[in-house]
């Protein structure tokens, strides 16, 4: 038994500090659960490791053919050409994503805001899982409705079938919209409530209090759910095959057809071989680069405003 | 028998174990291969033939490597797959039609005018005798044997528009042409409904007459490939493909033209 116990204590203090004696049936089955839970993070670990070793692989031969410089500055996307420059697909991605931000991001913020501030516990209740089951909609539905509702009103607007960076924009930032609501709700929510009853009671207005005290108390929170709800609007495929054209030329309207990284992946697929399939993977490196940076800006973002609270 | 031999792969041969015979590529010809496979299989009990569809080039690759016995494909071989030894045996005619919307009144056009229309170069039905009308141009996916059969035949030398909308698939090309006026896009004759027109080039409308004929010049045939000339089970199986049981059924439902089709109208 005295063996057991100093087992115990030798644990670490978060461990022991809670039991100071069990039975040995109790250790093994703490033994065992702390090490099941490990084995799901590493495993979670793993398989990003695994898919960046394996995407690093495949895509790192583009640095020969077609050439680094060839890939990232060419303008040209045409595997019967034998072209894979991704300039076309990378202005692509951004010009839909900015899209998708400036349209989707104020919805999203006020969305929170309205949640948060200034609904009735009634109102929340209904806006609440309606918001919620926007992230459960398939994206191919979204894709769906894009191409048969929203297209001919673009199309109609902008002239030209209705294809491109406006309609993908649109349905996009209602994609994103319960990501960065939520988060941002989250982030207005734990604002401290002294703050909230103080501006109250220094007379501020519901609108004063949101816009002067509220907002900037949770820009952090608020610019990480945006940084998110960017990424979403990256990686989404799906819907935008279906919407924006996939045209692999430069941004030439919002109505005129366009192809982002993600899209031209998709459609590729199915046949590429030899040095246009490297070059797919090379697309995937781009997107795990942008991913990677997206997730340490937010990291950084609250790190320091974990410093300055 | 080499041939099967080397298509049944991995199978032993215990006593009764079924014959297997490989036959991979085109996704064109998938309901084609799939349908008159098991017919071929109810037919020859012990034969079973595995059909996957994974692109023309890939089913050119894969008969070419002896991982397949058989290799589909939607277009002719490129220059660089002269070499390999295949044989070809062409299956079915397709027709491959230009469409508009049915309020566009225009139905007839040159080969130039859809020359010019594809390369971007026409931008107004109204430069074609119809109304003014902004052209709506929707191309296929670079993965498309159609897309490639169109631009051997149609564009020669000249690139598509690349500001086209590209669409990955015979039916979305189909769906948006039904529903945008303006609208312009290429696909199989078989696949061609109510919802949209075909129009003809150079005065002849796309039908299995004019394309037995020969007189619409927008058409291409489907190859079955095989290394050296079919053998054994191979040999069995594409004259099954062959036969009228498959050419006036299956190839017919599947929207296709029975290659037996011109011996027939004999010339």
């Amino acid at each position: 038994m005295t063996e057991q116990r100093e087992h115990v204590e030798a644990a670490p203090p978060h461990m022991g500090s809670v039991l100071k004696m069990m039975s040995r049936a109790t250790y093994f089955r703490e033994a065992a659960l702390r090490n099941l839970f490990l084995l799901c993070a590493v495993a979670a670990v793993a398989g990003v490791a695994l898919i960046f070793v394996f995407v690093g692989v495949r895509g790192w031969p583009v640095v020969q053919d077609p050439g680094l410089a060839a890939f990232l500055f060419g303008s040209e996307w045409s595997a019967t050409n034998d072209a894979f420059g991704i300039l076309p697909l990378v202005t692509g991605t951004l010009v839909v994503t900015i899209g998708a931000l400036l349209l989707g991001a104020p919805l999203a913020i006020g969305t929170a805001v309205f949640l948060s501030e200034i609904a009735s516990p009634r109102m929340r209740s209904i806006v609440r899982p309606a918001v919620e089951m926007l992230a459960g909609v398939p994206s191919v539905v979204f894709g769906f409705f894009g191409l048969v509702i929203l297209r001919p009103v673009v199309a109609a607007l902008t002239g030209g079938m209705g294809f491109g960076p406006l309609t993908a924009s649109v349905i996009l930032a209602v994609m994103i919209v319960p990501t960065i609501s939520t988060l941002t709700e989250d982030a207005l929510r734990s604002v401290a409530p002294g703050i909230r009853h103080a501006s109250y009671a220094m007379g501020a207005t519901t609108w004063q209090t949101i816009y002067k005290v509220l907002l900037p108390a949770a820009k952090i929170g608020i610019i990480d759910a945006t940084i998110l709800g960017m990424g979403r609007a990256i990686g989404e495929t799906m819907a935008v095959v279906m919407v924006a054209g996939n045209a692999p030329q430069f941004f030439a309207g919002l109505g005129e057809p366009i192809v982002t990284l993600t899209s031209q992946i998709v459609i590729d697929m199915s046949y590429a071989s030899g040095t246009h399939r490297t070059a797919l993977f090379g697309l995937a490196i781009i997107l795990f680069l942008i991913s990677m940076g997206l997730v340490a800006l937010v990291r950084t973002l609250s790190r320091h405003a974990e410093r300055q609270g | 028998m080499l041939l099967a031999a080397s298509a049944l792969g991995g199978c032993s041969d215990e006593g009764g174990a079924r014959e297997g015979l490989v036959v991979s590529g085109s996704t064109t010809l998938l309901p084609i291969a799939e349908v008159s496979g098991e017919m071929f299989g109810e037919e020859n009990p012990g034969v079973s033939i595995l059909v996957s569809g994974m692109g023309s080039s890939a089913g050119i690759e894969s008969v070419s490597s002896g991982s397949s016995a058989i290799g589909t494909s939607s277009r002719e071989l490129k220059d660089a797959e002269f070499d390999l030894g295949l044989y070809d045996t062409p299956v079915a005619y397709d027709a491959i039609a230009v469409i508009v919307h049915p309020d566009n009144p225009v139905r007839d056009l040159t080969a130039d005018e859809v020359r010019e229309i594809f390369a971007g170069t026409i931008t107004n039905w109204s430069e074609v005798g119809g109304p003014d009308l902004e052209i709506g141009l929707v191309n296929r996916d670079e993965a498309s044997g159609t897309r490639e059969a169109f631009h051997k035949i149609v564009m020669g030398d000249e690139p598509f528009y690349r500001g086209a909308v590209v669409l990955p698939g015979t039916g979305q090309v189909r769906a948006v042409v039904a529903e945008v006026k303006g609208a312009v896009g290429y696909i199989s004759l078989g696949f061609v409904t109510d919802e949209v027109v075909a129009v003809g080039i150079d005065g002849v409308a796309p039908s299995e007459a004019s394309v037995v004929s020969g007189a619409y010049k927008v058409q291409r045939l489907l190859h079955f490939f095989t290394m050296g000339e079919p053998e054994g089970l191979a040999a069995e199986y594409i004259a099954f493909v062959l036969s009228p049981a498959v050419q006036e059924t299956v190839v017919r439902d599947a929207g296709f033209i029975p290659i037996t089709a011109k011996e027939v109208s004999g010339d």
